[in-house]
């Protein structure tokens, strides 16, 4: 039975997680937010270098990033701590999450004294949403209830054989019952734009593939031009090149297999919630930390991130699940990596190793925690800049 | 004995499923059947094996798409990777450097 047991929210989608973000509007409330966090069990913080200073669409970036944040279904409710007189306003920040019908608390430390006083109303704030969140239980929900993260890093050559086509097998799935899907990592999607843009549905969504992989790519060219900056021009990294990629184009390849095979509903921006059920792109850089804080501000209940080399990050309040197609680097950092796909390498069906792969996002779905989780791993929340 | 995957059946290369030597001989599975190769240089696993020979600047196949092109001749059983294959995507600008 294809369910998991999730947390129901004022609206949207059911969290696979039930706690408390503080969330500081600017880089300068981090060490308050992160004091706060320290004396609730239940409460996490997300402190951040960003929030003052900046213009343009990198504020905007950095605005549309925490709001979608705050709103994740896996939070019950959040904190905004702010200094005061910074540029993205503790205010903004507190009605654009408050706007997705959950508790929403605020305060800025300039209004309430100092550190200690600051420190003292947060963590009264926070109990009271623990305490509150602590009275709800999981119910069942179906497939179509769930939007999957969609994620690779420390490719290898097994991942576009083994564990990129396990996840798609997962997305088709997901999708075909009324699910979402999203994947990003534009930077990575250089070669294989004309095969997404054919899996459009409709001529508008092709354009905006088109134009979305278009853009990154100009940009990665005016980077990596001029005779100064040749060593630093690789668009793949060493552990890439080691594991056997040759080429950016490659790569892609391999990566695309994660989303499956059905069509594509529309392209999403940094902070924006898919508009209903399908697979969507994420315009998002392929930074690992970026792109899983791109897909959880998406709303991404859970990501399921491939990995051929082997990473132990995670995200603070959001299962990462590891999966990886190479049997060495599974039994090298076993209690790193939730799922073995390598049985593929070695001949076993596509479709008996995602079927178990399903399941495992369904037990994580439902509370087993991922090992990233279990070994405390929180690397991979990064604001993306430009 | 070693083997190989050719992926998709438009491929020039197949990729290693253990590291071989040179010389040591790899099956290669191609969907159709089974193909035999002689390795001619040491590859590692999950690296490229060129199934056929290939002219400099040739389209170099996996996936059934072209990954980039031939930097130099290639022969059948030749390690392919970065010191023989190019590709200029999101280097536009750089344009023969790349080759060099």
């Amino acid at each position: 039975m294809n369910t998991f047991q999730g947390y129901r929210r004022a609206q949207g989608l059911p969290g696979t997680r039930n706690v408390v973000a503080v969330i500081p509007s600017v880089f300068c409330a981090n060490t308050v937010a992160r004091r706060i966090a320290e004396q609730v069990d239940g409460a996490m913080a997300f402190c951040h270098p960003v929030g003052c200073s900046q213009v343009g669409l990198d504020l905007e970036l950095t605005a549309r990033g925490l709001k979608g944040l705050g709103r994740h279904p896996n939070f019950y409710g959040v904190v905004v701590v702010g200094l005061g007189c910074e540029r993205l306003q503790a205010r903004e920040l507190a009605e654009g999450i408050a706007a997705s019908g959950k508790p929403v608390e605020m305060l800025v430390i300039q209004e309430e004294g100092d550190t200690l006083q600051a420190i003292a109303k947060g963590v009264a704030f926070a109990c009271r949403l623990v305490e509150e969140a602590s009275r709800q239980t999981r119910e069942a929900f179906p497939l179509s209830e769930l939007s999957l993260g969609l994620k690779c890093g420390g490719t290898d050559a097994t991942s576009g054989i083994a564990a990129n086509p396990a996840l798609g097998w997962v997305t088709d799935r997901i999708c075909e019952a009324g699910g979402r899907a999203i994947f990003t990592e534009v930077t990575e999607l250089i070669g294989a734009e004309q095969i997404l843009a054919g899996r459009a549905v409709n001529p508008k969504v092709a354009g905006q593939i088109l134009s979305t992989i278009g853009n990154i790519e100009k940009r990665l060219s005016a980077a990596t031009t001029g005779a100064e900056m040749q060593h630093r021009s690789a668009l793949i990294s060493p552990g890439n090149q080691d594991g056997g990629l040759t080429s950016v184009v490659e790569k892609a390849l391999g990566g695309i297999y994660k989303a499956g095979t059905g069509s594509i509903s529309g392209c999403l921006g940094y902070g924006e919630y898919p508009a209903g059920p399908g697979l969507y792109l994420l315009d998002c850089v392929g930074h690992d930390g970026e792109a899983v804080t791109g897909l959880v501000a998406s709303g991404c209940q859970e990501v399921v991130f491939t990995t051929g080399r082997g990473t132990p990050t995670g995200f603070p309040g959001v299962p990462v699940i590891k999966i990886t197609g190479n049997r060495a680097t599974y039994d090298r950092m076993r209690f790193n990596l939730d799922f073995n796909a390598g049985g593929i390498v070695e001949g076993r069906p596509i479709a008996e190793v995602g079927a178990e792969l399903l399941e495992k996002v369904l037990r994580i779905g439902s509370g087993e925690p991922s090992r990233a989780e279990l070994l405390g791993h929180d690397e991979l929340f990064c604001i993306t800049r430009i | 004995m070693a083997k190989a995957l050719k992926i998709n059946t438009r491929d020039n290369v197949g990729v290693l499923l253990e590291g071989i030597r040179s010389g040591e001989t790899v099956d290669v599975m191609t969907g159709e059947g089974v193909m035999q190769l002689e390795a001619r240089q040491e590859i590692p696993f999950g690296h490229k094996i060129a199934l056929a020979n290939l002219s400099a600047d040739q389209p170099i196949i996996k996936y059934g798409e072209e990954i980039g092109r031939a930097r130099t001749a290639i022969l059948a059983g030749d390690w392919i990777h970065l010191h023989n294959l190019y590709c200029r995507r999101g280097h536009e600008d750089r344009g023969e450097q790349d080759k060099r």
